[in-house]
């Protein structure tokens, strides 16, 4: 609408120069007729070159940690590159950001300029308060010409992502004596230092394996780095068993915080971890065993990938029948705005 | 805008999902934007003055004019660095301003006149008309005066384009109010010189441009620095029923903005030279015959322009410049220009030929008037002695005798009155076309047709009424007797009372209504001295009959001897159908001359014993007159130091011009300088890519894939800063491989058959680029082509 009343305005502003250029016939107005006609023509065909041009990539460069952390800044980058001599006061970006494993979404409209040979950086900060993958995705750009008489309008539809931590809870809020119960049928095989979980293969290093993976001594001596894949030995870990139940989305923030904390709490302490959850698009258990932060925050962010359901129980009515060898795990539901952990037998 | 730091705040992206508070945080130093607006300001205001003045070819100090006016624009401009330093710094800059003004008022006011009198002078060129008045300029150095007054109106416009230019952008306003007075030098066919055309235009542009970029107008409520973001419009629910954020914009980027104006002010600069090159300024109006509309208006314009605003608000009827007798009604003579009478004659004399119209023999003391001979018992206006004695001279043959025939075309005078020349002695004969031709005698020097040789001489030549002079005049009449020397012949006593007349009592076309109850010659001497020709010609005629020469008023047209050579040739028109007998000027020509309101005249006839009654001039010379206005005013206000009226030199100087010439080779000079590099580094592309050409068609399979691997490279390495750390092959491939594997790492299950494939092709490219690099074999067209398709698959 606002082009319309500029075009418009211009119009109204060419004709009275061309009545005064047909009043005076000055050669002043004749130039400002040449240049009024040539304008909007140069300004549209740089626009339209620009639009050609124009490329936009979205980044998410943490600078030190991988992930970001629920109600801190993370940063996503959108970078406009422009290889071109054209440049533009006013380029809208359609942004879509979503979490989909909450699965909310919201659109903005972020205006920036692009500058001629350069394009654009734009950093910014993104607070979840909700933790998960968050998207940014660029899906279109709108590029006005310097007249302001049009947008013309590229799809886009760039996704950068950056996957956000739960917040670690100080206190705990779940019995203690629970947790112990729980403890002591996996006790003996908590502990680190007593691995009990069978080395399946020894192979290259790839990068992102473990340290504590290799096996230094044939490291050594084949000159070339060796780690040890193991399989973990279920019945003898702790397992914990979050509810990935999204019909309350504050619930399922209280379980995802809850599991979060407890399983940091816990590796802090030098325990190791299973982490299993309900995968309700593979219809199965994802298992993950956990000894490290680094690995924590690796589980969850596969978990993100997710879809939620819709029953409190569901991943726990299945654990009977898809692991009857499993004796006993920790519980994590929620109940009003309350986190409920609790060991649970299974069968 | 943006808020204040206190209440700045995440703002909600998607539910669970902020946009930090730092990103509203950002700030930045707002001053190079000021900068660049003060620029912009400057580009309007230095090129609307120069725009006017080099129209009209008015010299002054180009450098420093510039000079100030951009610095001053640059500090307007800066005062919207801080709300604090707006208001202090208007005020300190008025101040000051004001300081400035009272100092240099003198040269300001001159400087003003000066260009106001170059305009009316090139006014009155244009429209053919006479000036009636000029501004005095006291200091008569032209290049000093207008130098000043230019910085003065850049001041003013620095001021005040940099409200409207600063704060919104107001492209609109600001072009209507520079563009008001810039409108009379094109009407007057006036062009300005190109570097102003450019300024203009490009400053209206480069306003237009970040007026529509929509993101100039940093915050002056906050301190020294600007934030970045903002967010903008409203909260609202679309249609859908979806709800739609607020945007968030930048609010001003100085980076993008010189940009926007580079590109603005380049583009204009380029198109006015390269247009001015089609359609050049100098003869852009060649052939041209203007247009009807601009014809209608030219009537008023040139009173506007030759008049001023009084042209505007004036309401007397326009009488073609008679007042038939009628006295002290006007009190300013507005002129119209337009002419009233159209005459043909052949020149015969250096002396104004006067063409009668209404003769006064009774004044009627106040009423304020004169009595038409024609209506006076006594008078047969049939009888002209005068030209008796002058035709039957003519007819004799006696020295310096002559008949002459003028054409009289009556255009805009009164349609009722005749306007004969002096000494005709047949009826004027009408045409059906309008004019009338009147056959006449002139008196020229030497001539001796002595009216007493006629055969009028048994009638009274005169009569009391001619001598008569009002009891109620009588004080006037004496107190301008007492003020002269009257002993002499009575052209003695003319020029006697004339020179009185020069001397005590000046010339206006402003004298000012009589008031009512008053007299008009009593009003004129006693009490306001001043007055124009009517005036004095009442006044004349009245003194001198008081002196017992007969007298009479007098009114008609006066055309004066440089109006008839400024008169247009007759084509075809024989000199001996006009004009017989003696010429002071030899033999001439018929010319025609446009007779206008502003050659309406009131003069006096005088009885003379010999010749008759003979027309006597008696209006002293008008000097070209002052106005009364804002300025004279401001002057008076001010107090101007100079008030003895004395006439002074005025000068021109010659100052650095910024010429048409120098402007187009400049701007050819750049055209020429981006037109060689682009050829030079075309010309290195092509023969480079001519030189690959021609080796890539002569190598076989092997060297043709170094050569495409290579340059494959070169390109990958200009847009991927990691790829430049890949020093061999197969870290090259191996990266592109890595590289495209993450890029489908999230897509669907087959990644991993894609993978594997991939991996297979890349050893294999690696074993085939080895081969074609170091083997010293040639691989196969196969291998070629494998590789090749690779190498776009990994390039995509």
């Amino acid at each position: 609408m606002e082009n319309f009343f500029r075009i418009i305005a211009y119009v109204i502003l060419l004709v009275i120069n061309g009545f005064v250029f047909y009043f005076l016939h000055s050669h002043f107005h004749f130039l400002l007729l040449v240049i009024m006609i040539a304008g909007p023509v140069l300004s549209a065909l740089l626009a339209i070159y620009l639009r050609s041009k124009i490329r936009v990539v979205v980044e998410n460069r943490t600078v030190k940690d991988k992930y970001a952390y629920q109600n801190k800044e993370g940063y996503v980058y959108i970078k406009i590159i422009n290889p071109t001599w054209a440049m533009s006061l006013d380029v809208k970006l359609c942004l879509a950001i979503r979490n989909p494993f909450f699965e909310t979404e919201g659109e903005r409209i972020i205006s920036i300029p692009v500058y001629a040979k350069k394009g654009y950086e734009l950093e910014l900060p993104i607070v979840a308060t909700l933790p998960g993958i968050i998207q940014v995705e660029v899906k279109t750009v709108k590029i006005k010409d310097l007249m302001g008489f049009m947008f013309l309008k590229k799809d886009i539809n760039e996704v950068g992502e950056i996957t956000v931590m739960p917040e670690k809870i100080g206190e705990l809020d779940f019995e203690s004596a629970n947790l112990d119960q729980g403890m002591l049928e996996s006790e003996e095989s908590s502990k680190r230092g007593n691995d009990f979980s069978d080395v399946h293969e020894i192979r290259e290093y790839i990068p992102g394996d473990k340290l504590m993976s290799i096996h230094w001594k044939l490291s050594a001596k084949r000159d070339i780095l060796m780690v040890k894949d193991r399989v973990s030995m279920s019945d003898k870990q702790l397992v914990i068993l979050p509810e990935l139940c999204g019909i309350v989305p504050h619930n399922l923030e209280i379980i995802l915080t809850t599991t979060y904390s407890i399983i940091s709490q816990l590796i802090q302490d030098k325990t190791t971890v299973r982490l299993m959850y309900w995968s309700a698009t593979r219809f199965e258990y994802e298992d993950i065993r956990i000894d490290y932060a680094e690995e924590l925050d690796d589980a969850f962010a596969k978990m993100f990938y997710e879809k939620t359901y819709m029953d409190m129980n569901e991943a726990a009515s299945h654990m009977a029948n898809v692991h009857p060898e499993m004796r006993a795990y920790l519980h994590v539901t929620a109940d009003g705005s309350k986190a409920v952990v609790m060991v649970k037998e299974n069968g | 805008m943006a808020k204040s730091k206190e209440t700045i705040e995440d703002r909600q992206l998607c539910e669970g999902v902020m946009l930090g508070k730092s990103f509203f945080e950002k700030k930045e130093n707002r001053i190079l934007t000021l900068f660049l607006k003060g620029f912009v300001v400057y580009l309007l205001s230095m090129g609307s003055i120069g725009f006017y003045l080099s129209a009209f070819n008015i010299e002054y100090n180009t450098v420093i004019c510039h000079g100030v006016i951009f610095i001053m624009a640059i500090l307007c401009a800066c005062l919207y660095y801080r709300l604090l330093v707006e208001n202090l710094g208007y005020l300190i800059l008025l101040v000051a301003f004001g300081g400035l003004v009272m100092l240099f008022r003198t040269y300001i006011n001159s400087g003003f006149y000066a260009i106001v009198n170059i305009t009316t002078d090139k006014a009155s060129q244009y429209f053919d008309v006479d000036i009636q008045r000029l501004y005095n300029e006291q200091i008569g150095n032209r290049y000093l005066t207008v130098s000043c007054v230019v910085i003065f109106i850049g001041i003013v416009l620095d001021i005040f384009l940099n409200v409207y230019i600063s704060r919104r952008m107001q492209y609109v306003t600001v072009s209507f109010f520079i563009m008001g007075l810039n409108m009379i030098p094109l009407y007057l066919v006036a062009e300005p010189d190109m570097i102003y055309s450019v300024m203009l235009i490009a400053g209206m542009a480069m306003a237009y441009i970040f007026k529509s970029g929509r993101h100039y107008s940093p915050q002056v409520s906050v301190r020294r620095y600007s934030y970045v973001f903002e967010e903008k419009g409203r909260r609202h629910k679309t249609l859908s029923g979806k709800v739609k954020e607020k945007e968030i914009a930048y609010v001003y980027d100085v980076k993008a903005m010189i940009q926007a104006g580079i590109i603005g002010f380049c583009f204009v600069f380029v198109a006015i030279v390269v247009a001015s090159a089609f359609k050049p300024k100098e003869n852009f109006n060649a052939g041209y015959e203007g247009n009807k509309y601009k014809q209608v208006t030219m009537a008023a314009v040139s009173s506007f322009l030759i008049d001023g605003w009084s042209a505007f608000y004036r309401r007397n009827q326009d009488t073609g410049g008679m007042s038939h007798g009628r006295l002290g009604d006007v009190s300013t003579v507005y002129l119209d220009y337009e002419t009233d009478l159209v005459v043909q004659v052949a020149p015969y004399s250096f002396d104004t030929i006067y063409l009668k119209s209404f003769t006064g023999i009774r004044y009627n003391p106040y009423d304020n008037s004169w009595t038409s001979m024609d209506i006076m018992n006594g008078y047969d206006v049939e009888q002209t002695p005068e030209a008796d004695a002058l035709s039957m001279a003519y007819m004799n043959g006696e020295q310096n005798t002559s008949k002459a025939k003028m054409r009289i075309n009556n255009v805009g005078a009164d349609a009722r009155e005749n306007y004969l020349p002096y000494y005709y002695y047949d009826e004027p004969i009408s045409s059906a076309q309008g004019f009338v031709d009147v056959i006449f005698y002139p008196r020229l020097d030497g001539n001796e047709a002595w009216v007493y040789e006629t055969d009028y001489t048994d009638c009274m030549p005169y009569t009391d009424a001619d001598l008569y002079v009002p009891e109620e005049n009588y004080e006037a009449v004496e107190y301008v007797v007492s003020q002269f020397d009257w002993i002499g012949t009575n052209e003695e006593v003319v020029r006697e009372l004339v020179a009185y007349f020069q001397a005590e009592i000046p010339y206006t076309i402003r004298p000012g209504k009589t008031p009512k109850n008053e007299d008009f010659v009593n009003y004129f001497i006693l009490e306001n001295q001043k007055g124009y020709c009517a005036h004095y010609a009442t006044a004349a005629v009245l003194v001198l009959r008081y002196m017992g020469i007969p007298a009479r008023y007098v009114e008609g047209y006066a055309i004066d001897y440089n109006q008839i050579t400024d008169g247009e040739l007759v084509e075809g028109a024989r000199y001996s159908d006009y004009y017989d007998g003696y010429s002071e000027l030899g033999e001439t020509a018929l010319v025609e001359v446009n007779v206008t309101d502003a050659d309406a005249h009131a003069w006096i006839e005088i009885y003379d014993f010999e010749n008759g009654w003979i027309p006597v001039e008696v209006t002293p010379v008008g000097e070209v007159e002052e106005a009364e206005d804002f300025w004279t005013m401001f002057e008076n206000i001010m107090g101007s130091g100079d008030t003895s009226g004395e006439e002074v030199e005025i000068t021109q100087g010659e100052g650095f011009k910024i010429s048409d010439e120098l402007v187009r080779n400049i701007c050819y000079v750049l055209l020429g300088l981006l037109g060689s590099i682009t050829l030079v580094f075309g010309s290195v592309k092509g023969i480079k890519f001519a030189r690959y050409f021609i080796r890539f068609n002569k190598a076989d399979n092997s060297d043709k894939l170094i050569m495409k691997y290579a340059s494959f490279c070169k390109k990958i390495r200009k847009r991927d800063k990691d790829f430049r750390d890949k020093i061999n092959y197969k870290e090259q491939v191996e990266y592109l491989y890595a590289k495209k594997y993450d890029a489908n790492k999230t897509e669907e299950e087959n990644v991993e058959v894609t993978s594997d494939k991939v991996k297979e092709d890349t050893a294999y490219i690696i074993c085939v680029l080895e081969k074609a690099g170091f083997s010293g074999k040639v691989i196969s067209q196969e291998e070629y082509n494998i590789a090749i398709e690779w190498l776009k698959n990994a390039g995509a």
